[in-house]
């Protein structure tokens, strides 16, 4: 008697709690699966390529979809004269823009500039 | 209950001990700059604040820029030459491994800049008026990881000429009648 009492009373403990334990659960869930994504997106690296963040409004427009004027090689064919000299036509072409660009190479963070110039260039 | 007061009372002289020797070693390591120094950093604050502001957005736009350049070199033209080169039952080992090299390096690239823009991001975060020192101590730490980053850059411009040189052997070879499996 004792027994179907207090499975009586656990069962209705359940049925009167089931919707707000559900809520509960789901929101534990959301709030596991949002630090597991906070974590990816952070240590992943995509975070330094987001550009939607906050700060970066004014460059945002600023870049380049280099995939638009970068011309596939095929990647079949057979391979002749014509076929290499395309491929060398196309990588020098990508070759000369990376080397003019010389991406890092100023130094704005050099501690004389730093102290004593208000506004050092910090462009590439 | 004495000898344990007693041990008690050791192990905390022991801990004042080793913390302040800590942070005296902590001190000896600072950059030691002078009192017109300090004075310079917080004299220029708003000016280094601007910079490393400017240079925190400049430097995102250029990671993304020529980071999706260097990206597509390798996957639009290195893998899709090497792709073609095997798909004619000739050898290319020697561009193999110059590509695969340039890949190793890109994903040091990657790292090297997350490790830089996460320095320069808690740089930003220092105020140069009340820890002068600390912020110039964080900036040359900064410094040293763009210097890694162009380290990298350099890296990449010399595998790119590394490959073309293979491409040119490829081509010598090819011409030869040599290329053949």
């Amino acid at each position: 008697m004792d027994d179907n009492q207090m499975i009586s009373e656990k069962k209705s403990f359940l049925d009167g709690r089931r919707f707000i334990i559900l809520i509960i659960a789901a929101l534990i869930i959301s709030f596991i699966l949002l630090l597991i994504s906070l974590s990816l997106y952070n240590f992943s690296g995509a975070a330094q390529l987001d550009l939607s963040r906050p700060g970066y409004v004014e460059v945002r427009n600023k870049t380049v979809d280099s995939s638009s004027d970068f011309k596939n090689y095929p990647n079949y064919g057979a391979i002749d004269q014509a076929a290499i000299d395309e491929f060398k036509t196309l990588y020098d072409e990508q070759a000369q823009v990376i080397k003019v660009a010389d991406a890092f190479k100023n130094d704005p963070l050099n501690p004389i500039e730093l102290t004593t110039s208000p506004s050092p260039d910090t462009s590439f | 209950m004495k000898v344990a007061a007693r041990l008690f009372v050791i192990v905390i002289f022991m801990a004042v001990v080793i913390s302040g020797s800590m942070f005296i070693k902590v001190k000896a390591e600072s950059n030691g700059l002078t009192l017109q120094q300090i004075e310079q950093v917080r004299s220029n604050c708003v000016s280094i604040k601007n910079t490393i502001n400017q240079l925190h957005v400049s430097d995102a736009l250029l990671r993304v820029n020529m980071g999706q350049r260097y990206e597509l070199v390798s996957t639009k033209l290195m893998d899709r030459f090497n792709g073609r080169i095997i798909s004619n039952n000739l050898k290319a080992d020697g561009l193999i491994s110059a590509s695969e090299k340039y890949k190793n390096n890109l994903n040091e690239f990657r790292d090297s800049y997350k490790i830089y823009e996460e320095s320069l991001s808690s740089a930003m975060r220092m105020d140069c008026q009340s820890q002068p020192s600390e912020l110039y101590d964080v900036l040359m730490i900064v410094r040293d990881n763009r210097s890694r980053v162009y380290g990298n850059v350099k890296l990449l411009v010399k595998q790119i000429d590394q490959y073309r040189s293979e491409v040119d052997r490829f081509e010598t070879t090819f011409k030869a009648g040599q290329g053949q499996l």
